[in-house]
C-alpha cells in the first residue's frame, strides 16, 4: 500500500528532472514501451501501431522472426529477454509444448482470417468451385488427378502450411475429434494426393505470395491467409484474379493473439493493456480490417463484403505427438520431395574458421542438430542433395538421395564427405552456378521442388561475370528458369550483385554476417 | 533562456505540490492503493470507471493483474498482494489453507452457462438434449454425455440441415489446465458421469475420468482464458464455435453492453454449478476491497450490470429484464463442486491424456 502523496512527490521530482534536462533515463512517456516478437507476417500493422503511438502514447517496438524461431525462443526463453510480448497468427502450436505454459500470460486476439485455398478465376470456374464450397476430400481428389496445382508455405516455418497441413488432415480424418497419431497414419494416403499437386514451397507466407505474383504461370493458385489473397486481388497484381476457395468442412482460422510474456515487467503490462484495448477499439477494428483485410475480432464491427461466410473450424490437435506425428509425415513420406544443389565456396579465403562453420552448417542438416528446430530442418526421406564446392572452377559434384526410410547411413556419408572439404584457390561463382543448373537438367527438373542454395564469402574472380551469367541464364529453357537461387551473404559476398542474382532467379538472400550460417541454412531449409 | 524558464517552471510545480501537500495533511481525503490478483473473467469490472469511481469514494484504488483461478491457486506469487480473488470456492479454500487466512467475501456468483445459437438449440431438441421451459433453454447434460460417448458428429444428427458439420458434438471449453470455467464444466460432467453425486475418493475418480478426458482432448486446441472462446462466439459465430461453456455473468454482461445478435441463445445445463466468486483478503487493504463489494449498494448494482448474482437477487432480475436476456432467475438445479484435492485429481488426470 503507498499514499497518494508518496506518488505526488515522486511526480514532482521527475517533473523537476524532466524541465530541467536531467532526465536522460528511461522515460517512456505515459503511455509507456512494449516490445513485442513478432511474426513476419505482422509488418503490414506497422502503421496501424504508429498511429497507436500518436493516440494514446504507447511506443511499440517489434522485433519480426519465423513462426518455429518465434516458438524456440519462447521455449527456451530468450524471448523474455528483451521482450513483452509474442503477437503470431496463432499460438497453437506453441502451446502443445509443456514448457510454454509457464512462460505466457494472457492473449487477446487482435484479428482473425481463416487459411484457405486461392485459385485463379478460371481453374476455379472449370472445376465449379466459383459455385459450390467443395470438401476437402474433393480437392484433395482433385488435385491427385493433375487437376489443378499450388503453391503452399512450409509447415514449419510458416503458420499458413501448418494451418493447412492441419486442416487437409482433420478434414479427410473424418472422426469428428481432434487428431491423434493413428489418425494421422489413416490419412497419410488422401494427404500424398493433396501434396503431389504442390508446386512451390516457401519459408514464409509473404515471399510465396511475391513468388507467385511474379510468375502466376507455376500454378493455379496458393494455400494461404484469405488476407494474403485478398491482398493480391486488390493491388491488381495478377493477371487474374483468384477465387477463394472456402472448404465447406472448414478451415484452420488464425486468430492472431497479443499474449504477454510472463516475465513482463507492471509498467509494460499496463502499456500492453493499453495498446490491446486500443487495437480493439470499434474505429481501429475498421482500420485493420480496410489495411490488412483480416478479419475484426470484435462483435461491434461487420467483416465486410469481400469476405465469404466464415466456415466452420476444424479441431487442431491438443497432443503434441500428434502434431510431430503430421510434420514428420509430411516431410518423409507426403510431401513432393525437394532436390537442392548446394553451391559452396571453398575458396582460400574460406580457410579456417569459415570452412569450419560451414561444415558445422551442413552437419546439423545431417542430424547433429537435436533441437525442436533441427529436428524438422534435417534432410529429410526421400530427398536429393547435391553439394558442389568449387573455388577456380567447379569441383566433381556429389550427389545423394535418402531412402524412404532408413536414412541414417546417407545422413552419415553426406556429413563424412563434408568434413573432407578443403579450401584453396579462387572464386568462380558463375561458372559453377551454370554447372549446377546444368547438373539439374530439364528432363526431371518437375517432378521434386528443385532449389539452388548458393554460399560465398566474397566476389566472382574466376571465369564468367554475372552478366555472362545473366544472358546464360536467359538462353535456359523455363524450366530451368524457375530453379531459384537463394543466396548467402558471408565474408565479403558482393551484396549488390547477390541481390540481383536472386532477383533474376526469383529466389532470394539471406544474411549470414548478422547470424550463424548454421541458423541461415535451417532458415533456408524452410524454401526447399 | 529556456533553461532559466524550464527551472522556473519546476520551482513553480513543485512548490504547488507542497501546497497540496499540506492541504492535505489531516482532511479524509486519502486514496490507498490497494492490488489484487483476480480471475481473468472478474477484470472489465475492476477496469470499469464507475467500478474505479465507487472504490474511490472510499477512498480506494484497486489495481488487479488478472490470472487463472487454478494458478492463483498454485503458481502465482500472493506475497506481492493485498488479496487474492478467484472465480471458484475450491480455489478459495485452497489459499486459505495455504495462506492460513480465515476471512472471506463472496460477493457475486455466476452459474456455468452455455451459449449457443437458436438453430443448434432447435437441432439439440430434435436430439432430445436441449428442451425449452417458457424462454428458458435447459441443457440435459447426462444425454450430452451419451452423444459424447457415440461420438456423434453433428452431421450424423437427425434432420440436420442447419449445421451438418463433420466435427463431433462437443462444448467448446477453455484449456482445464488452466482455466476456471473449464474445471467448472468439469465439475458438472463429473457429477453426471458419477451417477448423480459429487466424486470423493479414489475409485470414484478413477471411474469418471476416461468420461471427462475426452470431452476436453477430443477438442483439440483450446484457449486458456474464458474470454477466448466467448470472443469467438461473439464475433465469428456458429462456424467457430456452436455451443460454448461460459459463465452466465458472460453472457449477461454481452446483452448490458449490446453485443448479442439475433439468434444468440444462452442455456442452463442440467445440473450446473455455480463459480463462486470468493476474495481472500491478505491485510487491512484486502479487507476492506472485501467489504465494499458485499455491502456497498452502488458496487452491488455495478455487479449486476456485470451480469453476476448478487445478495438481492431483484437486482440480477431488473437487469436482466430490462435487457430481455431469457434468464433461470430461480436457479433449482445446482450441485456442489467436488472437494479442491478431487477438483485437481481429475484435472490432473486429463491434463495427463494431452501428453
Amino acid at each position: 500500500m503507498r499514499t497518494w502523496r508518496l506518488a505526488a512527490v515522486a511526480g514532482a521530482l521527475s517533473l523537476v528532472a524532466a524541465c530541467t534536462g536531467g532526465g536522460d533515463g528511461d522515460s517512456g512517456g505515459r503511455g509507456g514501451t512494449v516490445r513485442i516478437l513478432a511474426g513476419s507476417e505482422l509488418a503490414d500493422m506497422r502503421p496501424i501501431l504508429d498511429q497507436a503511438e500518436k493516440d494514446i502514447g504507447v511506443t511499440v517496438k517489434v522485433d519480426y522472426t519465423g513462426t518455429l524461431a518465434g516458438v524456440q525462443q519462447v521455449l527456451d526463453g530468450s524471448a523474455g529477454r528483451g521482450h513483452d510480448a509474442i503477437w503470431f497468427s496463432s499460438n497453437r502450436y506453441l502451446a502443445l509444448h509443456p514448457a510454454a505454459q509457464s512462460r505466457l500470460g494472457p492473449s487477446v486476439k487482435i484479428m482473425s482470417s481463416p487459411v484457405l485455398l486461392g485459385l485463379r478465376a478460371s481453374a476455379a470456374h472449370r472445376l465449379g468451385w466459383d459455385r459450390t464450397r467443395p470438401t476437402w476430400a474433393a480437392i484433395s481428389a482433385a488435385a491427385a488427378a493433375g487437376k489443378f496445382t499450388y503453391g503452399m508455405t512450409n509447415p514449419v516455418s510458416s503458420n499458413s502450411g501448418f494451418s493447412a497441413l492441419v486442416g487437409v488432415a482433420a478434414a479427410l480424418s473424418g472422426t469428428g475429434s481432434a487428431l491423434d497419431a493413428p489418425a494421422v497414419e489413416r490419412v497419410a494416403p488422401s494427404l500424398r494426393g493433396f501434396f503431389s499437386a504442390q508446386r512451390i514451397t516457401s519459408g514464409s507466407s509473404g515471399w510465396l505470395s511475391d513468388t507467385y505474383a511474379a510468375d502466376p504461370g507455376r500454378a493455379d493458385g496458393l494455400v494461404n491467409y484469405e488476407s494474403v489473397l485478398l491482398t493480391l486481388n486488390a493491388a491488381h497484381r495478377l493477371p487474374e484474379p483468384l477465387t477463394l476457395v472456402y472448404p465447406a468442412d472448414g478451415v484452420v482460422t488464425a486468430d492472431y493473439p497479443l499474449t504477454r510474456l510472463s516475465s513482463a515487467s507492471q509498467r509494460a503490462s499496463e502499456a500492453l493493456r493499453s495498446l490491446t484495448d486500443y487495437l480493439r477499439r470499434p474505429a481501429v477494428q475498421r482500420r485493420v480490417m480496410t489495411l490488412t483485410h483480416r478479419r475484426p475480432a470484435v462483435p461491434e464491427v461487420r467483416p465486410g463484403a469481400e469476405f465469404g461466410a466464415q466456415p466452420p473450424e476444424l479441431p487442431f490437435p491438443a497432443r503434441p505427438e500428434a502434431a510431430d506425428a503430421l510434420i514428420d509425415a509430411y516431410f518423409n513420406r507426403l510431401r513432393r520431395p525437394a532436390r537442392t544443389v548446394y553451391v559452396l565456396d571453398v575458396s582460400g579465403s574460406m580457410r579456417g574458421a569459415r570452412l569450419a562453420a560451414l561444415k558445422a552448417a551442413l552437419a546439423a542438416l545431417t542430424g547433429a542438430d537435436t533441437s525442436l528446430s533441427g529436428r524438422f530442418q534435417r534432410f529429410h526421406d526421400r530427398e536429393q542433395v547435391t553439394l558442389l564446392p568449387f573455388s577456380s572452377t567447379p569441383r566433381r559434384p556429389a550427389t545423394y538421395v535418402l531412402p524412404a526410410t532408413g536414412s541414417a547411413a546417407t545422413l552419415a556419408r553426406i556429413r563424412a564427405d563434408t568434413e573432407k572439404l578443403t579450401a584453396g584457390g579462387s572464386t568462380a561463382i558463375y561458372e559453377s552456378l551454370e554447372q549446377a543448373y546444368s547438373a539439374i537438367g530439364t528432363s526431371s527438373a518437375t517432378d521434386r521442388i528443385t532449389s539452388i542454395v548458393l554460399m560465398s564469402d566474397g566476389e566472382s574472380n574466376q571465369g564468367d561475370s554475372f552478366a555472362d551469367f545473366r544472358s546464360w541464364y536467359g538462353r535456359q529453357p523455363l524450366a530451368l528458369r524457375r530453379i531459384p537461387v537463394f543466396a548467402i551473404l558471408f565474408g565479403e559476398s558482393a551484396t549488390s550483385e547477390m541481390n540481383a542474382l536472386a532477383a533474376l532467379t526469383r529466389g532470394r538472400t539471406f544474411d549470414a554476417r548478422l547470424q550463424s550460417l548454421s541458423a541461415v541454412f535451417g532458415e533456408i531449409r524452410g524454401y526447399q | 533562456m529556456r533553461r532559466i524558464l524550464s527551472i522556473g517552471l519546476a520551482v513553480v510545480l513543485l512548490a504547488g505540490v507542497v501546497i497540496a501537500l499540506l492541504r492535505g495533511h489531516g482532511s479524509s481525503h486519502r486514496t490507498t492503493t490497494v492490488h489484487g490478483v483476480i480471475g481473468s473473467e472478474k477484470e472489465a469490472f475492476f477496469a470499469d470507471p464507475a467500478v474505479r469511481k465507487a472504490f474511490a469514494r472510499d477512498g480506494l484504488t484497486v489495481e488487479v493483474d488478472s490470472a487463472g483461478s487454478r494458478q492463483i491457486a498454485t503458481s502465482v506469487d500472493l506475497s506481492r498482494y493485498d488479496f487474492a480473488f478467484p472465480s471458484s470456492a475450491p480455489a478459495a479454500d485452497r489459499i486459505q489453507q495455504q495462506r492460513h487466512v480465515t476471512a472471506r467475501y463472496a460477493p457475486f456468483a455466476s452459474p456455468m452457462a452455455i451459449a449457443t445459437f437458436q438453430p443448434i438449440a432447435d437441432l439439440l431438441a430434435g436430439a432430445g438434449v436441449a428442451k425449452r421451459q417458457g424462454p428458458v433453454w435447459t441443457f440435459d447434460v447426462s444425454r450430452y454425455l451419451g452423444l459424447v460417448a457415440r461420438h456423434t458428429r453433428w452431421d450424423r444428427l437427425p434432420h440436420n440441415t442447419a449445421y451438418p458439420v463433420r466435427r463431433d458434438v462437443l462444448v467448446s471449453t477453455t484449456d482445464p489446465r488452466s482455466s476456471n470455467s473449464a474445471a467448472m464444466y468439469l465439475a458438472i460432467a463429473s457429477y453426471v458421469a458419477n451417477g448423480d453425486a459429487v466424486v470423493r475418493g479414489a475409485a470414484e475418480e478413477r471411474r469418471v475420468l476416461p468420461t471427462l478426458t475426452g470431452l476436453f482432448v477430443d477438442q483439440g486446441y483450446t484457449d486458456n482464458t474464458t474470454e477466448g472462446p466467448f470472443a469467438d462466439y461473439l464475433s465469428l459465430g456458429m462456424g467457430k464455435a456452436p455451443l460454448v461453456c461460459v459463465y452466465e455473468a458472460q453472457f449477461v454482461d454481452a446483452a448490458v453492453r449490446n453485443l448479442l445478435k439475433a439468434g444468440m441463445v444462452l442455456m442452463y445445463p442440467t445440473p450446473t454449478v455455480q463459480s463462486r466468486h470468493t476474495l481472500i483478503p491478505f491485510d487491512d487493504g484486502g479487507d476492506r476491497v472485501g467489504r465494499l463489494l458485499t455491502s456497498d449498494p452502488e458496487l452491488q448494482r455495478l455487479a449486476a450490470l456485470h451480469g453476476f448474482r448478487t445478495a438481492d437477487p431483484a437486482r440480477f432480475a431488473a437487469v436482466t429484464a430490462d435487457h430481455h436476456v431469457p434468464v433461470r432467475t430461480d436457479l433449482i438445479d445446482v450441485v456442489d463442486t467436488p472437494s479442491y484435492d478431487t477438483l485437481e485429481h481429475l484435472l490432473a488426470g486429463v491434463a495427463k491424456a494431452y501428453g
